[in-house]
């Protein structure tokens, strides 16, 4: 059953045509104290249409930074980013976006915040109602429609964020750290509802998380990146079928296997150099 | 009183810090360029001296006025009242506004009356004070008094009251006497809003002090722009505009800078 | 608010303590022979007094015309110069040194220069009363609209925002909360700018000139009844519009 009744019929929800993200040679530094610091190295990635990626690293890795770079609200780097083709240049209505804060407007409804991203689409205005409806019964939203953010719990507010980013059928969507602001039992509940949806819709969708199990529960492919500077270490695929089992005990392999990885090597020096050395007292 | 947090918050926010140091040469262009097509409109003649006299005319009248002493007269009289006035007002409003927020009690008997009283612009008390205190110095310092009281009232309420719970629960646990509570905690805490009501206080007594002038009183700023007026001496009243503005923009920098450098801890 | 203080009623009858012991000193004292105190008794009938001649309703009137006349002007010009500097740094490096120049002389300090230029007349207090509106509201659009977090700027960006767009959906709501707060200084400011003007002009109508006429008169009950009018009308107008800003800041979360 699609939630989608006015979409095309030539897009069948099994296979997506268009999204194919591909990152070369990409290179990030900041300026930072007049020193240049470099945040992402030599970063190459090809994100297939219709695939679901998970990134995931230590903090600092560069992770949230590199999302900015290919939605666009960040330019200056160097390498090549290209979606179907077409070089990034700037912000689209093609490359949505989900942050770990909602980013709703306060002063707008659930419904006016939707229905503000079909605003610069070339939507026929008599079918913009209909399309923030059916958004907002795909994230299960149905009856807050007049409903501020503030009076939203904080899983509800994300989900909106979701439909807000969805409504414009962007060939890419990318997660944020979308589930970090939220409580573990809501985030089991989005998680699952993310999934959900990408099945329905498949559309191409890169989420950046620090949660590993989230990363492969969601994922075809994780991406595990070091830190310092942000590099791709390692690429995970997992090669099971959606909708995924949380009890599969192939996830749980991966994830220790990640994690291991995760706490090994040049991260787990760096972490044990910083840690604290108190004088040891006497045993009594 | 709920409506006091609210209130006192609009009259914190009528400052605005830029800082000296980081204007850019391009913000003196517009100043400059009025100062320039004035001194130009006059010399064109397009103004009669009765309606405008140029800034030459203007720096001429404040010179002469320095020279016969006549402008620093005026300005020693309206500054000493501002002191008595501010004095005697900002302690009893800091009296009064740490009394209502530390006793309940206080607080249900006097808040009523306060807010009342409250609502009357200050201004509006000054005929019913010449009526009953003349034009004398009484009147102009009472009135820089009341001016003051209030806001200063109010943002001692507001500090007192605005000291979090919490500081006090971390006090209980390291088990602080009541002077260590008040040094350490409840003075550093309360001082950011007692000076910031301080410069408030200290503003409007100001813009207060120059209105009262205006309408009853033998000497001062307010006095010499209104005695400019009734003689058409546009230079003097000009002179008194700029004069009253430039002290006015002195006590609220010199006000910022202590409240700086105390505050110095809060980021905010 | 701890325990028997809680109750309505008390607080209610605490809250009428002084007031009451006010009014009863004021009363003994009458009883004296100062002359230019008025018994309690006597403003009542003043107020009776005026009512009933329609000098009271006259001033009121004159008063709420001039007011708002100031601040229909300096209001909206404020929030305009406002949101202007707030918006593009050129507006705000060329006009905003001369604004906050203009902004020290206490706005009263105006009026005999502006007598001297326009005359005595409606029209002077009213371009007064419009820059003590201005001012605050001027200051308050400007930090609202500074104050408009980043993160609601990179959703327009990426919803691909013209500049419109960007001032309409984002900024002006953002800044809301600010320029209300700039409009409320601004009311309260240009209704004392109103009676400053008019006691300092003491012609025509209006409350402030009523208050100066009665001072000529030597007619305390006159004046306390007109001070009582003006704190009550102050109140009233700050009241109205508090409602009216919590109905526009419908979506802020309750905090106060």
């Amino acid at each position: 059953m699609s939630p989608y009744p006015h979409a095309r019929e030539d897009r069948p929800p099994t296979a997506a045509s268009r999204g194919a993200l591909t990152i070369s040679d990409l290179d990030k530094s900041f300026q930072i104290g007049g020193q240049a610091r470099r945040i992402l190295d030599n970063i190459n990635l090809d994100v297939r249409p219709g695939e679901f990626v998970s990134i995931v690293g230590a903090s600092g890795c560069g992770k949230s930074t590199l999302l900015r770079l290919i939605v666009g609200l960040d330019t200056d780097y160097s390498g090549e980013l290209r979606l179907d083709g077409e070089r990034i240049a700037t912000t689209s209505l093609d490359r949505g976006i989900v942050f770990q804060d909602h980013r709703l407007f306060p002063w707008m409804t659930l419904e006016q915040n939707i229905e503000l991203a079909l605003l610069n689409t070339d939507t026929p205005k008599a079918r913009r109602a209909r399309i923030v409806a059916d958004h907002i019964a795909l994230v299960n939203l149905t009856g807050f429609e007049k409903a501020y953010p503030h009076q939203l719990s904080g899983g509800m507010a994300q989900r909106a964020a979701i439909a807000r980013a969805l409504v414009t059928e962007p060939r890419l969507l990318l997660l944020d750290e979308p589930l970090g602001a939220l409580d573990a039992l809501t985030r089991v509940h989005v998680q699952n509802e993310l999934q959900r949806i990408w099945m329905t819709q498949r559309s191409t969708m890169v989420m950046v998380t620090h949660d590993v199990e989230e990363a492969l529960y969601l994922g075809d492919r994780v991406i595990v990146m070091s830190p310092n500077p942000g590099r791709i270490r390692h690429i995970v695929e997992v090669d099971l079928p959606h909708p995924r089992d949380r009890r599969s005990p192939l996830l749980h392999r991966l994830k220790d296997e990640i994690l291991a990885e995760l706490t090994s090597g040049a991260d787990a020096e760096e972490a044990r150099d910083n840690l604290v050395h108190l004088p040891s007292r006497e045993v009594r | 009183m709920a409506t006091r947090a609210f209130d006192y918050q609009i009259l914190a926010q009528t400052g605005r810090t830029f800082r000296l140091e980081r204007l850019p040469l391009s913000s003196f262009v517009a100043p400059l360029a009025l100062l320039a097509l004035w001194q130009l409109a006059c010399l064109t003649g397009l103004f009669p001296p009765q309606v405008l006299v140029p800034p030459s005319g203007v720096a001429k009248a404040l010179a002469d006025m320095t020279a016969s002493g006549e402008l620093q007269r005026h300005v020693g009289d309206s500054l000493q009242r501002l002191l008595i006035g501010f004095v005697i007002g900002a302690l009893a409003g800091m009296a009064f506004g740490a009394t209502i927020a530390l006793s309940q009690l206080a607080e249900a008997a006097f808040s009523p009356t306060f807010l009342t009283l409250w609502q009357v612009p200050v201004i509006a008390f000054v005929p019913m004070m010449v009526m009953f205190l003349g034009i004398d110095e009484p009147f102009k310092v009472a009135v820089v008094a009341i001016a003051s009281f209030f806001p200063m009232a109010l943002a001692t309420f507001d500090g007192i009251r605005g000291v979090p719970r919490n500081w006090f629960e971390v006090a209980k646990i390291y088990r602080l006497r009541l002077f260590q509570l008040i040094r350490r905690i409840l003075l550093p805490a309360t001082v950011p809003a007692i000076l910031t009501g301080l410069r408030i206080s200290l503003t409007r007594a100001w813009v207060v002090l120059v209105a009262a002038e205006l309408l009853a009183a033998d000497s001062g700023i307010g006095q010499m722009m209104e005695m400019g007026r009734q003689l058409f001496q546009i230079d003097v009243v000009l002179a008194g505009v700029i004069v009253s503005g430039l002290i006015g923009f002195l006590l609220d920098r010199g006000a910022r800078w202590i409240e700086s450098r105390a505050s110095r801890w809060r980021t905010a | 608010m701890n325990g028997w203080l809680a109750r309505f009623p008390v607080r209610a009858a605490i809250g009428l303590v002084v007031p009451a012991l006010l009014i009863l000193w004021w009363h003994w004292r009458t009883s004296a022979q100062i002359a230019t105190f008025a018994p309690p008794a006597a403003v009542g009938r003043a107020l009776a007094e005026l009512l009933h001649s329609g000098d009271l309703l006259r001033d009121t009137l004159s008063t709420l015309k001039r007011a708002f006349a100031g601040l229909a002007i300096g209001a909206p010009l404020g929030v305009a110069a406002g949101v202007a500097m707030g918006i593009w740094r050129p507006v705000d490096r060329t006009l905003g040194p001369l604004l906050h120049a203009l902004r020290q002389v206490p706005m009263i300090g105006w009026l005999p220069l502006m007598g001297l230029w326009f005359g005595v007349g409606e029209g002077t207090e009213v371009i007064v009363i419009g820059m003590s509106a201005f001012f605050p509201s001027m200051l308050n659009s400007h930090a609202g609209v500074a104050q408009v977090e980043r993160r609601y700027l990179d959703v327009g960006s990426i919803l691909r925002f013209n500049t419109a767009q960007r001032i309409r959906f984002i900024l002006l709501p953002a800044a809301m909360p600010l320029v209300l707060t700039g409009i409320t200084q601004a009311l309260a400011f240009s209704w004392i700018a109103t009676i400053g003007t008019e006691l300092l002009t003491g012609a025509g109508s209006g409350l402030g000139v009523a208050m100066s006429q009665a001072q000529v008169q030597q007619r305390l009950d006159v004046m306390l009844v007109v001070i009582a009018v003006t704190a009550a009308l102050g109140f009233l107008i700050n009241q109205i519009f508090r409602r009216l800003r919590q109905s526009l800041l419908r979506w802020q979360p309750s905090v106060q």
